[in-house]
């Protein structure tokens, strides 16, 4: 493995720039940026940029363009210095919750918490939302408190409800579909998370901040 | 209109998909085999991006209410039209009143019906094309049923049936092994483990859809990183699961993924790929990335041709 950063195909029609391994909130900012840079630059051929953990996909029209040429533009896109002119505004979503999840026990067992104790520092920090990903309205949400670090299930399950709050590693989210899944869920909020008729369809941006807020029924 | 008057098992409205929205987690959606769809789009006088019926699994019937030109393309199929047997190889004239009758699929997964003026269902996010686990796009965002009236586009005055399209036009049928390129996380599989993915014949599971296909095999006898921190994934991306059953993402699949991404499907060969059935065999070799995008302008020369040659 060559070091940081770099640049690799996805296939034939995408490239990836890696930044780095983790999802600490330095590492982050630093993707989301990257992810802004490259779409603000409208590189010819560029259809679409997508931040990840340590990583920008950048996909892009390989019958009219040069992915080598391409390949050489995003390398230099990820030396450059990190300039972010303003600080853009950043929005901040509460998002009620019912905390009643089928894991809740489970993960309040495997932690050595209460429930009334997971539930507490689970609605208590204000969660980064590093990008979206899986389904439509998915959002990767951390860094989740420590004392809550669990690996995901070892069987997923094959229906998730729609609207599920969920947790798995250092990461938090809310299932926006009835999709499968692998997360310990551990409540349920109405928040519509993704509606193709809106604009912007989704509920949450890269960089926005979400709480959860418990409510009773 | 098109009437549906006997749904095939599994038939959804697409087009090349929806641009743009990754970022947002919105798959890309569109055709399973999209250089069938263009190819049935450039055969009726459509633009490469109109809105056919991906027809899957087994036969099926559909009515046309007002005269059209209709072209098959993909999978091969026993079909007639207004009760005469259908030549497949070029574009035909249905009269209003004729059905379309689809016996069975005989060669392939997916047949592609175009029709002149495409199917107008409304546009979501840029795109016509049916995505099934959001209940979006296509049709009310779901498999078709009997019943069904689907609204057509209206025709273009100039069309008419197209020459016969040149050689190369379909999808073939072969034994030729699916290429293969280095996936991001090559590196991080042992080279026993990438001989088994070279040397070893699939089997195309029944657990098929339009987000993935699952490939069956003996068990890889290696231990693989289970939980992984979710990284960009595209159509093509074969994963690696801890269960040693690799996985090719379609259209449909998830932007991202947690599992091992060990090769990519290069995009002139995943609609192949996607015409295999379950139970069928397929076998991978690597190729370059220069030649990966060879082919693809190449098939760009072969589709340029086909819309000339009206």
């Amino acid at each position: 493995m060559s070091g940081f950063p770099r640049v690799e195909p996805l296939g034939d029609s995408a490239l990836l720039v890696v930044l780095g391994e983790g999802a600490d909130a330095w590492l982050m900012a630093r993707v989301v940026g990257l992810a802004e840079r490259i779409g603000r630059a409208h590189l010819p051929g560029v259809r679409d940029v997508v931040p990840a953990y340590g990583s920008v996909a950048v996909f892009f029209d390989a019958v009219s363009q040069d992915g080598e040429a391409l390949a050489e533009q995003l390398a230099l896109a990820a030396q450059a210095p990190e300039t972010r002119a303003q600080a853009p505004q950043r929005a901040m979503h509460v998002l009620p919750v019912r905390y009643d999840g089928p894991d809740l026990a489970d993960v309040a067992e495997r932690t050595g918490l209460s429930s009334a104790e997971v539930i507490r520092r689970h609605s208590q920090p204000a969660y980064d939302v590093h990008f979206l990903g899986f389904a439509p309205g998915f959002a990767y949400l951390g860094p989740l408190d420590a004392a809550l670090v669990l690996p995901r299930r070892g069987e997923p399950r094959r229906r998730v409800p729609a609207g599920s709050v969920a947790i798995a590693g250092v990461q938090t989210g809310v299932y926006p579909l009835e999709t499968p899944g692998g997360w310990h869920l551990i409540g349920r909020t109405g928040a519509v998370l993704f509606d193709p008729a809106r604009d912007p369809p989704n509920l949450l941006a890269p960089g926005d901040r979400v709480r959860f807020s418990p409510v009773e029924e | 209109m098109i009437t549906v008057l006997k749904a095939p098992p599994f038939a959804t409205v697409q087009d090349l998909g929806r641009i743009g929205h990754l970022h947002a987690a919105v798959p890309r959606a569109g055709a399973l085999d999209p250089f069938a769809l263009i190819v049935a789009n450039l055969m009726v006088g459509n633009s490469r991006d109109a809105a056919a019926i991906e027809w899957g699994v087994a036969g099926g019937e559909v009515r046309f209410e007002r005269d059209a030109i209709i072209a098959l393309s993909g999978a091969t199929a026993a079909a007639t039209l207004g009760g005469r047997p259908l030549a497949e190889d070029r574009a035909q004239r249905a009269r209003a009143g004729d059905s379309l009758t689809i016996e069975r699929i005989q060669t392939g997964a997916w047949v592609y019906l175009a029709v002149d003026g495409g199917i107008d269902v409304p546009p979501v996010l840029g795109s016509r094309a049916t995505y099934l686990p959001a209940r979006f796009g296509g049709f009310e965002g779901r498999l078709l049923r009997t019943g069904d009236r689907l609204p057509l586009g209206r025709a273009a005055p100039t069309a008419v049936p197209q020459k016969q399209p040149p050689v190369g036009w379909r999808t073939d049928k072969t034994d030729a092994p699916i290429a293969l390129l280095p996936g991001p996380d090559r590196g991080l599989l042992a080279a026993p483990a990438w001989d088994w993915l070279l040397g070893t014949e699939f089997r195309v599971s029944r657990a098929v859809s339009r987000m993935g296909y699952r490939l069956e095999a003996p068990p890889l006898a290696l231990t693989l990183p289970g939980d992984r921190l979710s990284a960009p994934a595209c159509p093509g991306t074969v994963q690696l699961p801890p269960g040693g059953e690799p996985i090719v993402l379609m259209p449909d699949g998830p932007t991202v993924g947690g599992y091992l991404r060990i090769a990519v499907v290069p995009t002139t060969e995943l609609g192949r790929l996607a015409q295999c059935t379950p139970g069928e065999r397929v076998r991978f070799q690597i190729i370059e990335l220069s030649e990966a995008r060879a082919r693809l302008r190449r098939q760009e020369e072969l589709l340029h041709r086909l819309a000339q040659s009206a």
